[in-house]
């Protein structure tokens, strides 16, 4: 393979780069007058004292390259985060010399050639030695968050350069959308279209399904004491079976792009749906435009969803991709058992509101639903 | 028994503090050396500077006074401004020159800086100043006394630069999840001094110091200027003009200040002989002043670059020329523009403009040197050939007789005097010998002769004192000569007496100045003759500085040459010598290699043949040896790891040394007290067996144990109140009487 110089150039400087900083710049004016001087009077002592101060220069090369060298570092993050919520995030830096002390280091987080995390001080680090340094990130965009590695940078000895270098260490990490409390209209309307269009039955659950008299056998414990105090006879409080609760939620991503905006919105209420619907054991079933999940509930169905929904991209809509957004056999699939929310970020037909979704709830617009009032 | 190994390491911010107040100590030592700051002001930089290292070793009574001076932010700004009113003064009317003046000001403004370092401004401003004034120093002073102040400058310079990196930042945010006093605890521990950081630190300067030298010989030298200017005083010489009074070089005579150096690369070394070295010549003697009338200049033609001959010019000199003497001389910068050299000058090589010469045979510069010049000279004398033993006649040129035979009045006491010393003498060599040996003989050498101020000075010292000095005797001797009609001339130069064993040179002073005589004979030329009898001269100093005094100028003399004088010429001269060397060694190694190779190439083809027999035993025996002695040599290594102690000593880790060292004292005593017989005793056997045996010892044992293995083995860290508790520890079992035992 051929010698390519812009490659070689970017690794070099992608690994190790020098800044002077302030003190070095006026070092530097000091040591370019001195320079002139002793040219001028051929003064030798004079050149002493600029071969001082290019030795000063040369050694700080030479120790920030020794402070830089031979570092190892590991990354902890969570797997899952979620726009604007700041999580913690791990650095472990050590120290793979066996006699040097690596000193004034200042480390960051690089993601996308972007610092993710603020600098973290680190005064010394002894040979042999680690430190675990924590950091708060929060991520601000949806999608794969590439962490590619890890910056560090000295001014040992002298502070008159920062030389820098970068430790690769890659991680991607999704970040699903923002989670938010559900609006009260969407629960409303949620809370209507339940009761109407779910099939009562009994089994184990937390709502209630019924009240009926006694009957030998039945648990004692189910007995629904201030009903039982009122009519002074035996009442059994019976529940609905959790299962019967299912739910859709589509998410059409055909979607201008004029419109991102709305489908960011869109996709961070379908988060916020998932997360509350969960939490109500609710069976979930997510469609994103072609995009299916199965029906499910718990803990990491709900991780599923909000990865699904930390990673769906919105496309330009086009005949086919909106015949694949279609979300009228939804109803059918539930079959009467269930609610099918619709989250949809555009319409062809709109002529109002652009930046707030619109959502039907079993094919019944809420009204001036705002997601993010 | 008092055992304290608990020792609180100075914080940076102190020791950034400390190195900051020696930074500018040492340019200011240098400053003062160099430029010879007046008395008050020297006074008051070197007491602030005494004040506020004493306020940071933490005397209360300096920090009270330093603190409550009662001048605000407001009332140093006009102190700076008095001192910028003051230079401004100090320009115009007390030292008429902006140098002195400037120096004065960056003194008052150092001063005024460390009064408030508070800021990390005011440290930058500090070394700013600090720095010029080195500057200011370098270029004032060339003496050895810069290079230990140079290095000292560049400790501190070191130290200040690490120490000021170190306290710019504090480690905040990095762990955030740590409880607070560990976190304070650590934060308290990597803001002061380790152990680890001083080696660190002093090998920072090592190497930059190194460093410095490395570069400082090869970095190219582009002179713009011809000559180094300097603004130190010239050494005030007399008897080295046009014009000098009998009596000039008498004032001279007792001060010892160095003049030059002369090496001879090419003379055998003879630290006996005296070496006289030639500076002008007078022809014309007026009763009291001496004057050259051949004063008349011209230039000396330059052969190569920096080679100035004499080619042709010297055509009255028909004499049969002696051995040549190679000669490299260091002058110091005097405020005469003669070139010295010993007699007769041929040719001149050094960074010259442009040399002159008169016609008698001295060598001018254009104008005299501010700073050191080095040079080296080819000069040969002239041989006294024997038709001037033999010879009656007096055939001299008339150019000579008219100049060199000049009388100031009708000296008749002289000329009588002078007829009578050589009326049985018949050549002109024969009576200027017998005059010389009529001085020497019945004269005596004294200093202490006030004749500058007599009316006839020459006739007092012949007739009435007969006591003085070179100058009279050489006068004396050139009149006396010239009554009796014998071509003389008196020369001034120096007579250099002092050897410098160590360096090979001749150590020339101002108390070295001497007169002598140059005589004319017919065939040989100018010959020199000196008539002053050897003086008892003591040498200044006691016998340690006799001995010390040598080595001591040497090493002055090393200073000048590779420091002070290094010049362009010496790099190529080191470029083209390790080019030879380099060559040189080339050679060797491939000689070296084809003797190994050919040894091995022997060995192995009398293996792969099988002759055993045939194969050398003894160097068979030396590889194999080698190689043997290599690999023990490596698994010594590996196994014991001797590096590992070293890495210890040179731990962060200062708790863990002070608790080491507690131990091992609380071991070692009781070991002296019996109660183990070996050091190979496991800790917590030692507690056992002091609970058993001495009960009252076992607390404290138990605790430093405890201590020693939290840290020794679990590499805990401990706190400053542990290692305190550990301390007092011991000196309670240390002051334990083992009476319970």
């Amino acid at each position: 393979m051929p010698f390519q110089l812009p490659t070689f150039a970017h690794r070099v400087f992608r690994y190790r780069s020098t800044r002077i900083t302030s003190e070095g710049l006026q070092f530097l004016i000091f040591v370019l007058a001195i320079g002139i001087a002793a040219i001028n009077t051929g003064n030798n002592l004079f050149y002493l004292l600029l071969a001082m101060m290019l030795s000063f220069i040369l050694i700080s090369g030479i120790a920030a390259e020794y402070c830089l060298r031979r570092l190892e570092v590991r990354r902890h993050v969570p797997d899952l985060l979620f726009i604007n919520t700041p999580v913690t995030a791990a650095l472990v830096v050590k120290n793979q010399k066996s006699l040097l002390t690596s000193f004034s280091l200042t480390l960051s987080d690089v993601g996308d050639d972007q610092s993710v995390s603020p600098s973290i001080e680190l005064h010394s680090l002894l040979p042999g030695a680690s430190r675990v340094l924590t950091y708060q990130l929060t991520p601000t965009h949806r999608g794969r968050l590439l962490l590619s590695g890890v910056r560090i940078s000295t001014e040992f000895p002298f502070g008159l350069f920062t030389k820098r270098a970068f430790y690769s260490r890659e991680d991607t990490v999704v970040v699903c959308p923002e989670i938010q409390p559900v609006h009260e209209r969407l629960l409303r309307g949620l809370f209507a279209a339940g009761y109407e269009q779910a099939v009562h039955r009994r089994g184990h659950g937390s709502d209630l399904y019924n009240l009926r008299l006694y009957q030998a056998g039945d648990d004692s414990r189910s007995i629904h004491w201030p009903t039982t105090a009122r009519t002074s006879q035996l009442t059994i409080r019976e529940t609905e079976a959790e299962e019967q609760r299912r739910a859709i939620i589509c998410v059409p991503t055909s979607i201008p792009m004029s419109h991102d905006v709305s489908f960011e919105r869109a996709v961070s209420l379908a988060a916020s749906l998932v997360q509350h619907l969960t939490h109500h054991n609710y069976s979930i079933q997510l469609r994103l435009g072609s995009e299916r999940s199965s029906f499910g509930q718990g803990e990491a169905h709900r991780l599923d969803l909000l990865r699904m929904l930390g990673l769906c991209q919105r496309i330009t809509p086009t005949a086919d991709s909106m015949r694949q957004d279609n979300w009228t056999d939804a109803h059918s699939e539930v079959d009467g058992g269930g609610t099918v929310v619709v989250i949809q970020a555009w319409s062809d037909s709109e002529t109002g509101e652009t930046e707030l979704p619109w959502i039907l709830i079993d094919g019944v617009l809420i009204p001036g639903t705002a997601h993010a009032a | 028994m008092g055992y304290s190994f608990l020792e609180q390491p100075m914080l940076l911010s102190q020791a950034l503090h400390l190195t900051s107040i020696l930074l500018a100590s040492a340019s200011f030592i240098g400053l003062t050396l160099g430029a010879g700051l007046p008395e008050w002001l020297a006074a008051l930089t070197g007491m602030t500077l005494i004040a506020v290292l004493l306020q940071n070793m933490g005397m209360k009574s300096v920090d009270r006074f330093t603190t409550r001076m009662p001048v605000s932010a407001i009332g140093w700004n006009l102190i700076v401004f008095g001192g910028f009113v003051g230079f401004w003064i100090d320009l115009l009317w007390v030292s008429g020159d902006l140098l002195p003046a400037g120096l004065h000001f960056l003194m008052i403004l150092m001063v005024i800086k460390l009064f408030n370092l508070r800021l990390r401004r005011d440290y930058l401003h500090l070394y700013a100043i600090s720095l010029v004034a080195m500057l200011a120093s370098g270029s004032l002073m060339t003496d050895l006394w810069f290079f230990p102040i140079f290095s000292i400058y560049l400790l501190a310079g070191a130290w200040t630069l690490l120490l000021f990196q170190l306290t710019k930042t504090s480690e905040v945010g990095g762990d955030v999840w740590m409880p607070e006093p560990i976190r304070h605890e650590r934060h308290e521990g990597s803001h002061r001094v380790s152990p680890r950081l001083f080696w660190i630190a002093n090998g920072l300067a090592f190497g930059a110091f190194l460093i410095t030298v490395v570069i400082f010989f090869t970095i190219p030298r582009v002179n713009a200027g011809i000559y180094q200017k300097g603004f130190g005083e010239n050494l005030r010489m007399s008897g080295f003009s046009d014009k000098v009074n009998l009596g000039a070089i008498g004032s001279i005579k007792r001060d010892p200040s160095v003049v030059m150096r002369v090496e001879l690369p090419r003379s055998p070394l003879n630290d006996a002989r005296p070496f006289y070295i030639r500076g002008v010549s007078f022809d014309r003697y007026d009763g009291k002043v001496w004057t050259n009338q051949l004063s008349y200049r011209r230039s000396l033609i330059e052969e190569s670059p920096g080679t100035f001959t004499f080619r042709g010019k010297r055509a009255f000199s028909r004499a049969q020329l002696g051995e040549a003497i190679q000669q490299k001389i260091l002058l110091e910068p005097l405020d005469t523009p003669v070139l010295f050299a010993a007699p007769f000058i041929e040719s001149v090589m050094g960074m010259f403009p442009s040399l002159f010469f008169d016609a008698t045979g001295a060598v001018y510069l254009p104008f005299p040197s501010s700073s050191r010049i080095e040079y080296t000279v080819v000069s040969r004398s002239n041989v006294l050939v024997s038709e001037d033993l033999g010879s009656e006649s007096e055939l001299y040129p008339e150019s000579v007789v008219r100049q060199y035979l000049q009388l100031p009045f009708q000296p008749d006491r002289i000329k009588t005097l002078a007829a009578e010393v050589t009326q049985r003498q018949h050549n002109p060599y024969e009576k200027a010998t017998a005059i010389q040996a009529y001085l020497t003989r019945n004269y005596r050498y004294s200093l202490d002769a006030p004749l500058a101020e007599q009316q006839q000075p020459l006739e007092e010292f012949l007739f009435a004192r007969k006591t003085g000095y070179c100058e009279h005797y050489a006068t004396a001797m050139v009149i006396m000569l010239r009554t009796v009609g014998v071509p003389a001339r008196l020369v001034t130069g120096f007579m250099a007496t002092e050897w410098n064993e160590y360096g090979n040179y001749y150590v020339v002073r101002q108390q070295d100045a001497h007169a002598w005589v140059e005589v004319y004979l017919p065939h040989s030329g100018w010959i020199r003759m000196d008539p002053t009898p050897t003086e008892d001269n003591p040498a200044a100093g006691g016998p340690v500085w006799k001995v010390l005094g040598p080595i001591v100028d040497n090493i002055k003399l090393q200073w000048n040459r590779l420091f002070v004088q290094y010049s362009a010429a010496d790099q190529l001269a080191v470029v083209r010598e390790l080019k030879a060397e380099s060559m040189s060694v080339r050679n060797k190694a491939l000689d070296s290699m084809t003797v190994l190779f050919s040894a091995f190439m022997t060995l192995l083809s009398e293996i792969v043949s099988h002759d055993v027999s045939r194969i050398r035993i003894g160097l068979l025996g030396e590889l194999l040896g080698f190689a043997g002695i290599s690999l023990a040599i490596l698994f010594w290594l590996r196994r014991r790891r001797p590096w590992t102690a070293w890495n210890l000593w040179k731990n962060d880790r200062n708790d863990e040394l002070v608790i080491v060292q507690c131990y091992r004292t609380m071991r070692n005593y009781l070991i002296k007290k019996g109660l183990s017989s070996s050091t190979a005793i496991a800790p917590l056997e030692l507690v056992e067996i002091t609970r058993s045996r001495w009960r009252d010892a076992h607390f404290s044992v138990a605790s430093i144990t405890e201590l020693y293995c939290r840290t020794r083995f679990g590499h805990i860290p401990l706190t400053y109140e542990d290692l305190k508790r550990a301390e007092d520890e011991l000196h309670h079992l240390l002051e334990l009487q083992k009476s319970s035992l």
